[in-house]
C-alpha cells in the first residue's frame, strides 16, 4: 500500500507546474465555499445573538406583523393588558402609550416617537438589554421627566444632549434624566425613542390608547404558547380576527435563521461553481496524464500490472492532488474568512466575526476528495481498460 | 509448454480486414530457445504478442501449460503475464521516472511482494546482468545495452518460465546484441527457462537451436 502512494507521489512530482495548479483550482474552490459560510455563520451569529438575550421577550401590537411589513389595524385598551396579565406564565407585561410628537431643543425642532411607560415595567421593556448609559431610570414619582435614546442625545441635534438638559416636548418643558445606551441592529427604535411616564404621556398625546404591550415570560419554552393565548384572548376582546400580532423572540429567530440558510445556501452554490471548474481542472489534468503515460500504462500491462493497479494509481493520485488541495484550500479559507471579517468591520463598522467550524473546514477536505476522487474516476477507468499491446506501441 | 492452434489475426483498417496472422499451428517445448524470424510485417511480432498474452487471436487458441488463454479473464491474464512470462522490448520500454532498482521491483509490486525482499531480489538481478554499479540510475542515464540489461533483469523479477523477447537487439550495437543473446542464452541453457525471440536478423537467430521463418502470416518450415 506504501509503495503504490510512493509511486503516485513520485508521478505528481514529474508534473510539479501542472500539478500545482490544479491543486490551486481546488484549494481556491473550497478555500472560497469555507471563507463564505464562515462569514455567513458570522453574520447569523452576530443577529440572531442580540435576539437570542431578548429570548424572554414578547411583543404584542395590533396588526399583522411580520418583518419587512406591518399593518397597524387600531390599538389595545386597559382591559386587554389586565387580560394579558393574567395568562399564566407571563411574569410581567407592560403597556406602552406611543405617539409621535414635535420636540424642540435649543431652537431645533424634529418631530420625534414618545413612549409612556408605566414606570414600574421598565424591566418588561428593556428587558435585560437595555441599560442606561448617563443618570438613572424613570421613577414613578417623576414629573415631566424623560429618558431619551442614545441617538436622540447625540444625533438629531446640533448640539448633544446631557443628562439634566430640558428639552421642550408637544410644548411642555421635560427635564432630561437619563440616556440610554446605544443599542443598535434590532433594537434600533429604542435609540431614537423618547420615554416618559404614563401620566405625563396621556397628558401630552392625549389619549390613552396603547401601541404594544411587551410581556416577559417565566420559561423562555412556554414562550410561543404563550404569545398563541395572547393572540386569542385580545381576538376576542375585540371580536376580530387577526387583530393581534404577538412575537416572540424565538419565532423571529426562527424566521432569521430560514433566512440565512437561504443566503447560506446561495453563497455555497456561488462558491460551488469555482469547485466545479476545479473538478474539471483535475479531470483535464489526469486525462492529459493519462494520454501522456499511455507507454507506460502498457508496460505495467505487460509486465503484469492488473486493471486494478492501474485504476488505483491513477485515483491515488488525483486523491491526492485534491485532499492537499482541500487542505490548501482549508487554510486559503481560513485566512479569507478572516481578511472579509476585518475587511466589513472596516468598511461598515460593525464587526462580523468569522465563525470557523471544524465540521465546516473537515466538510471541505471531504469535498475535495469526493471532488478529486469522481473527476479522476474517468481517466483512471480509462486507462485501466487500455489495451496493453496498443498502449505499449503508443509513443 | 506453449501451443498454438489453428491461430489467425485479423486487424481492422477501417473498411479493410488486414490478415496479419494466418493458421498458425505451433508448439514449443518447456526450455526451448526459439527464433521467429521473418521480414517486418510476416506477422513474427503478432505471433509473439499472442504467445505472451498481450493481445487476443481473432481465432484459435494459445494453450499455455495446458490452459487456454482464450478462456481466461483479462485479470487472469495478466497474472499469468505477471507470472509466468517476462517481456523484453526493442525499445526496452523501461518507466524513465524509476530507477533501475525500481524498474526491475515493479512486476514483483503488483505481484504483492513485500518491499525488502523486491528490493533485494531486485539488486540480485541488477548484479546477475551486471549492472551492480547502476542500480540507481534512471533509464536516462544508462546506455542502451544497459537499459535492455535492466529489462532482461525485470523480465526475470517474478522468476518466470518463459521470456519472450521483441527484437531484443534491434536497437543495440551487433557486439551489446551479441552480450544480449549471450545472457539470454545463459538463462536458458542454465536455468532450463523457455526462450522466444523475435527478429530480423539471421546472424541473432543462429544463437538460437530451433528456428522457424515466417512470411505473410503464415509460418514457412523450421
Amino acid at each position: 500500500m506504501k509503495d503504490i502512494f510512493l509511486l503516485a507521489y513520485r508521478d505528481i512530482k514529474e508534473r510539479k507546474a501542472r500539478t500545482s495548479l490544479t491543486l490551486m483550482g481546488i484549494a481556491v474552490g473550497i478555500a472560497a465555499v469555507i471563507a463564505l459560510m464562515s462569514v455567513g455563520y458570522g453574520f447569523e451569529q452576530s443577529v440572531t445573538g442580540e435576539l437570542v438575550e431578548m429570548a424572554d421577550l414578547i411583543f404584542v401590537m395590533p396588526g399583522k406583523a411580520n418583518f419587512g411589513n406591518y399593518m397597524e389595524l387600531g390599538s389595545f385598551n386597559e382591559r386587554d393588558l389586565k387580560d394579558v396579565e393574567r395568562i399564566g406564565g407571563v411574569k410581567e407585561a407592560a403597556a406602552m402609550i406611543s405617539g409621535m410628537e414635535e420636540v424642540e431643543y435649543r431652537g431645533e425642532k424634529t418631530v420625534m416617537r414618545v413612549i409612556g411607560i408605566d414606570t414600574r415595567d421598565i424591566s418588561a421593556i428593556f428587558g435585560e438589554v437595555v441599560k442606561t448609559g448617563d443618570g438613572r431610570d424613570l421613577r414613578d414619582n417623576d414629573h415631566k421627566a424623560c429618558l431619551i435614546g442614545h441617538s436622540i442625545a447625540n444625533d438629531y441635534f446640533d448640539e448633544e444632549i446631557g443628562v439634566n438638559d430640558r428639552i421642550n416636548i408637544g410644548g411642555s418643558k421635560f427635564r432630561v434624566v437619563g440616556v440610554l445606551e446605544k443599542q443598535g441592529g434590532f433594537r434600533s427604535d429604542v435609540d431614537s425613542s423618547i420615554y416618559i411616564t404614563e401620566r405625563d404621556a396621556k397628558s401630552i398625546l392625549g389619549n390613552d390608547e396603547i401601541a404594544q404591550i411587551t410581556v416577559r415570560v417565566r420559561d423562555i419554552g412556554e414562550a410561543e404558547l404563550i404569545a398563541e393565548e395572547i393572540e386569542e384572548r385580545i381576538d376576542e376582546n375585540h371580536k376580530l380576527d387577526d387583530f393581534t400580532s404577538a412575537m416572540t423572540m424565538g419565532s423571529a429567530i426562527t424566521q432569521l435563521k430560514t433566512i440565512f440558510t437561504l443566503l447560506q445556501a446561495v453563497l455555497v452554490a456561488i462558491a460551488s461553481i469555482s469547485l466545479i471548474v476545479a473538478s474539471i481542472g483535475i479531470m483535464n489534468t489526469m486525462l492529459m496524464s493519462v494520454m501522456e503515460r499511455t507507454h507506460e500504462i502498457g508496460i505495467m500491462k505487460a509486465i503484469g500490472a492488473k486493471n486494478r493497479n492501474v485504476l488505483s494509481l491513477f485515483l491515488l493520485e488525483s486523491g491526492m492532488v485534491s485532499v492537499a488541495g482541500g487542505v490548501c484550500g482549508c487554510v486559503l479559507g481560513i485566512i479569507g474568512a478572516n481578511v472579509i471579517s476585518i475587511g466589513i468591520g472596516a468598511a461598515f463598522g460593525e464587526a462580523i466575526p468569522a465563525i470557523l467550524r471544524p465540521e465546516v473546514l473537515l466538510g471541505g477536505i471531504v469535498v475535495a476528495v469526493i471532488v478529486g476522487v469522481m473527476s479522476g474516476l474517468y481517466p483512471a477507468r480509462k486507462a485501466s481498460k487500455m489495451s496493453p499491446v496498443e498502449a505499449v506501441r503508443y509513443e | 509448454m506453449i501451443r498454438t492452434e489453428h491461430l489467425s489475426k485479423v486487424y481492422r483498417m477501417g473498411e479493410i480486414e488486414v490478415p496479419a496472422l494466418r493458421d498458425v499451428s505451433l508448439e514449443i517445448e518447456e526450455g526451448e530457445f526459439l527464433a521467429i524470424v521473418g521480414p517486418s510485417g510476416s506477422g513474427k511480432s503478432t505471433l509473439l504478442n499472442m504467445l505472451g498474452c498481450l493481445d487476443k487471436p481473432t481465432s484459435g487458441a494459445v494453450f499455455i501449460g495446458g490452459v487456454n488463454t482464450a478462456l481466461l479473464s483479462e485479470n487472469e491474464l495478466a497474472e499469468i503475464r505477471r507470472e509466468k512470462i517476462g517481456f523484453i522490448f526493442q525499445q526496452f520500454n523501461l518507466i524513465h521516472s524509476l530507477t533501475a532498482l525500481e524498474n526491475v521491483a515493479l512486476p514483483m509490486f503488483f505481484a504483492g511482494v513485500k518491499s525488502d525482499a523486491r528490493i533485494k531480489r531486485a539488486a540480485e538481478l541488477l548484479a546477475k546482468v551486471g549492472l551492480r554499479e547502476r542500480m540507481h540510475h534512471k533509464p536516462s542515464e544508462l546506455s542502451g545495452g544497459q537499459q535492455q540489461r535492466v529489462a532482461i533483469a525485470r523480465a526475470l523479477s517474478n522468476n518466470p518460465a518463459v521470456i519472450i523477447g521483441d527484437e531484443p537487439t534491434g536497437n543495440v550495437d551487433s557486439e551489446t546484441g551479441d552480450a544480449i543473446m549471450g545472457i539470454l542464452e545463459g538463462l536458458n541453457r542454465n536455468e532450463g527457462r523457455t526462450i522466444i525471440v523475435v527478429t530480423h536478423d539471421t546472424e541473432i537467430a543462429a544463437h538460437a537451436p530451433r528456428v522457424i521463418r515466417m512470411k505473410d502470416g503464415r509460418l514457412l518450415e523450421e
